[in-house]
């Protein structure tokens, strides 16, 4: 009778302590909340004596009262101010007044919109650019953000800039155009105008544009020559970042065409080793001298090989045609070198010439090391479909490739004795690796003739098994299975 | 059926003086001299098989003379093996196509007994022992195909092992297990090579044992009568009428021909596509078309164009059901012709099998 309640009384006295932690723990979480409920502002990020965010200050409380009213309006303004909200400057609390001037704080429209608080409505294009580089070239404002701030210079000396700012020619192209309005994202992001794989596409939604061109007098198929580049090839259908866009020519901010003294510059930035080996050929000590464009364009730059040396038919050429009759200094007519196929060197080098021979010279080096490596390539796969192991071969015709792409980019350098030297290289690799897949063909070879050996002498076995079976069986009855 | 035959004759001195210590002419005779169903139509398969074994241990144990299992070496020392030692090309591609045809007619040997329904009474755990061996087979090929350490063989141990990885609530434990932790590494490739030239050999080893000596005890099956069950009316059987022949020499010569017929084709397959090899194995890299080895195709394409517990479930019921076939198929009757529905599924479930296993080599 007794033992129930005595275990009853100790379940109680183990479950009090448990109960008294869950009822106090409870209390410590209830306590938390309220005082979490009671105190709305964030714990300070930075210290007392530490500057007020930029635009911040007036931002936080401020497009609330702007919002407020202007997602009512209609259909437009409410979607402007969505675009705001996922735009870097929304994500950042830059706010309407940043640009638009005005004091947020008011929800009175005569306040808020007044001329006196600043109020600015829509800057027109001339205003705008100055409007974003308010902000932009500050550098204690972009301090926090890691932006560069030499934007606005760099548009002021980029022919959209130019002629903006000197002539008022507000068609061309602003801030916004490019980065959008209300909806600027990062140039990081990929839905962004302005991120590399797009930019082709904005510079040409003006520049493909033959109506807005007119007035300039400037081509419009750019475009549509780079997305057949090698260039726009590796941009726009590989999505390889590293291709060059538009800007990575032009400039962003300081848009211009690069001049022809500045192209070798241009292209080393990226060819940066073929630009060593371009000046140390007679070609870049000229003045007038070609440069990358000469041989390989511009816009619609493709992947060079040896049919880059020669016309099939040799062009009519006489000295005035590079040379001016007077003087005889170089003239580079940029005209004749409009069409891919006029870009040779006999274009300049009369093939009675001591400089074509050299460029002849040229190019059998590579002929030969070039045949020397598809001889070597050829043999080896003929020796791997036979099943043979040929990583040493690869290796070889591996170390022959490298010497043949140094050999082909040494062409810059204008230099026989500096091509052969690599071509006579990847020949005697070529052919060291061909060697190597020969033996393996041979090998093959043996282990077939051997193998018919081999087949004969189980053949003769068989056939001894046979007549060993004729007896067995001739001996003992009916046949096997 | 297994009726001991000739009597033990006298042999040389020599051949005496061996019988007088190890006593070995009676156990001889009792193995060899035999009678066998003059109906019997083997094929020769499960002979084939066994001198394609005999092949595999030969040729592995000179490979593992050279073979180093370790990330850094086992690619290197088959590259070695293969063009470097003294006839190492002929071993590994004899090795090579060895396993794939000892594979090929272990499976016709299956086809074999099931068309004669060589797997009914009394021969159920002939049958399991077989199934038990098709099974150690396909592990050697699993755990084989890994050692070569380059790309094919890596990527392909990715997936056979992710396939593993998915068995309902076992998966991820068989997954490590099989593994020897996450990823395919170098506690993979130890295991793997401890398992390819002890556990299954072992393994492999004692099934064939027990699987020839059932063979031995029941006698090879007739494929026009079944094996009578024994009646309490008439104790002893009454196939005694049927018409035999000796085992050996008869049969066991038309086996070596068979045996040196395989020999000439290994020979022209070694010689002809030896075994290759592709660039060693990268774990950063993933090839872009990674399949698994042929004979693991369908159980591949089946996962990919089923729900995934079904598609790794399906192949290891189908093999437990294999294995059970005896107790499920329990007609007596034996000749193919009279077992329309046996044949029909067996039918289908082979031209399934084969048919997944064209659409995964194409897909």
């Amino acid at each position: 009778m007794n033992a129930l309640p005595r275990s009853a009384d100790q379940a109680i006295r183990v479950i009090r302590p448990v109960l008294l932690a869950a009822a106090l723990v409870g209390l410590g979480l209830v306590l938390v909340q309220a005082v979490a409920a009671a105190d709305p502002t964030p714990a300070p990020s930075a210290g007392p004596s530490a500057p007020p965010a930029p635009g911040a200050s007036a931002a936080a409380p401020a497009q609330e009262s702007c919002l407020t009213c202007h997602a009512a309006i209609d259909n437009t303004q409410h979607d402007i101010t969505e675009q705001w909200k996922i735009s870097v400057h929304g994500q950042n609390g830059i706010g309407c007044a940043s640009c638009h001037g005005g004091d947020p704080t008011s929800d009175e429209v005569t306040v808020a919109m007044s001329t006196s608080a600043g109020f600015i409505g829509k800057p027109d294009r001339t205003m705008a650019v100055s409007v974003c580089g308010d902000c932009h070239s500050n550098v204690e404002r972009m301090r926090q953000y890691q932006l560069p701030t030499d934007q606005l210079s760099k548009y002021r000396t980029s022919v959209h800039g130019q002629r903006l700012l000197t002539v008022q020619d507000t068609r061309v192209a602003i801030c916004t155009d490019c980065h959008g309005v209300h909806d600027v994202k990062k140039a990081s992001d990929p839905t962004a105008p302005v991120f590399p794989l797009n930019v082709p596409k904005l510079c040409a939604s003006c520049h493909a544009d033959a109506t807005l061109m007119k007035p300039y007098d400037i081509p419009t198929d750019q475009y549509q020559i780079y997305e057949t580049s090698v260039h726009g090839q590796a941009l726009l259908v590989d999505q390889d970042m590293r291709a060059p866009t538009c800007a990575s020519c032009h400039g962003s901010h300081d848009a211009k065409p690069p001049q022809s003294s500045e192209v070798v510059g241009v292209c080393g930035k990226c060819h940066t080793a073929t630009q060593a080996l371009y000046e140390q050929s007679r070609h870049s000590r000229l003045d007038v001298g070609p440069k990358c464009w000469t041989c390989h364009g511009t816009h619609d730059v493709v992947k060079p090989d040896e049919s880059r040396f020669f016309h099939p038919n040799p062009p009519e050429i006489d000295c005035t045609t590079c040379h001016n009759p007077g003087d005889r200094t170089l003239i580079l007519s940029a005209d004749r070198f409009t069409n891919d196929t006029d870009r040779r060197c006999d274009t300049c080098h009369h093939e009675t010439s001591i400089l074509y021979s050299q460029a002849e010279g040229i190019r059998a080096a590579l002929d030969r090391a070039n045949a020397a490596y598809q001889s070597a390539e050829e043999r080896i796969g003929e020796a791997a479909a036979a099943g043979m192991i040929v990583s040493d071969a690869d290796v070889t015709l591996s170390e022959a490739k490298t010497s043949l792409i140094r050999g082909r980019a040494e062409v810059h350098t204008t230099k026989l004795s500096a091509v052969a030297a690599l071509t006579d290289v990847a020949t005697a690799k070529a052919a060291e690796a061909q060697a190597f897949a020969d033996a393996k063909l041979q090998e093959s070879a043996s282990r077939r003739e051997a193998m018919v050996i081999v087949l004969a002498i189980i053949m003769v076995n068989i056939v001894a098994l046979f007549l060993l079976r004729r007896g067995i069986h001739h001996d003992e009855g009916p046949a096997a299975p | 059926m297994a009726t001991p035959e000739a009597p033990i004759t006298q042999g040389g001195r020599l051949s005496d003086w061996f019988e007088e210590r190890l006593h070995a002419r009676e156990l001889f005779a009792a193995l060899l001299h035999v009678r066998i169903p003059a109906e019997a139509r083997t094929y020769y398969l499960g002979g084939i098989t066994l001198f394609l074994f005999g092949v595999q241990v030969v040729t592995g144990t000179l490979l593992t003379l050279y073979y180093k299992p370790t990330p850094d070496t086992a690619f290197d020392s088959v590259k070695y093996i293969t063009s470097v030692v003294e006839f190492g090309w002929l071993i590994r591609s004899v090795h090579h196509w060895a396993a794939n045809l000892m594979i090929i007619f272990l499976v016709l040997h299956v086809v074999r007994i099931f068309v004669q329904g060589a797997y009914k009474y009394p021969r159920e755990l002939t049958w399991i022992m077989g199934i038990g061996l098709l099974g150690v087979t396909i592990g050697f090929g699993f755990t084989g195909y890994l050692l070569p350490w380059d790309q094919r063989a890596f990527w392909a141990s990715v997936v056979g092992t992710e396939i593993a990885g998915g068995v309902p609530l076992i998966g991820p434990a068989l997954l490590e297990l099989l593994r020897g932790g996450a990823d395919v590494t170098e506690a993979t490739l130890g295991r793997f090579f401890g398992m390819h030239i002890l556990v299954l050999p072992l393994l492999l080893g004692a099934f064939l044992v027990a699987h020839l000596l059932i063979v031995h005890q029941t006698g090879l099956a007739s494929p026009k009568r079944p094996t009578p069950r024994p009646r309490a009316a008439a104790p002893g059987g009454d196939a005694q009428n049927e018409p035999l022949k000796p085992f050996f020499p008869n049969y066991v010569l038309d086996e070596v021909i068979a045996w040196a017929a395989m020999l000439a084709m290994l020979v022209v397959l070694a010689s002809v596509m030896p075994a290759g090899l592709e660039a060693k194995a990268n774990p950063l890299e993933t090839p872009p078309h990674v399949k698994p080895e042929w004979y693991f195709l369908a159980a591949y394409q089946l996962l990919k164009v089923v729900p995934r517990d079904v598609g790794i479930l399906a192949p290891m019921v189908g093999i437990a059901l294999l294995g059970l076939l005896p107790f499920l198929d329990r007609n007596p009757e034996v000749r193919a012709r009279k077992r329309p529905l046996a044949l029909l599924m067996g039918a289908v479930v082979a031209v399934a099998v084969v048919g997944l296993s064209v659409w995964g080599y194409y897909s």
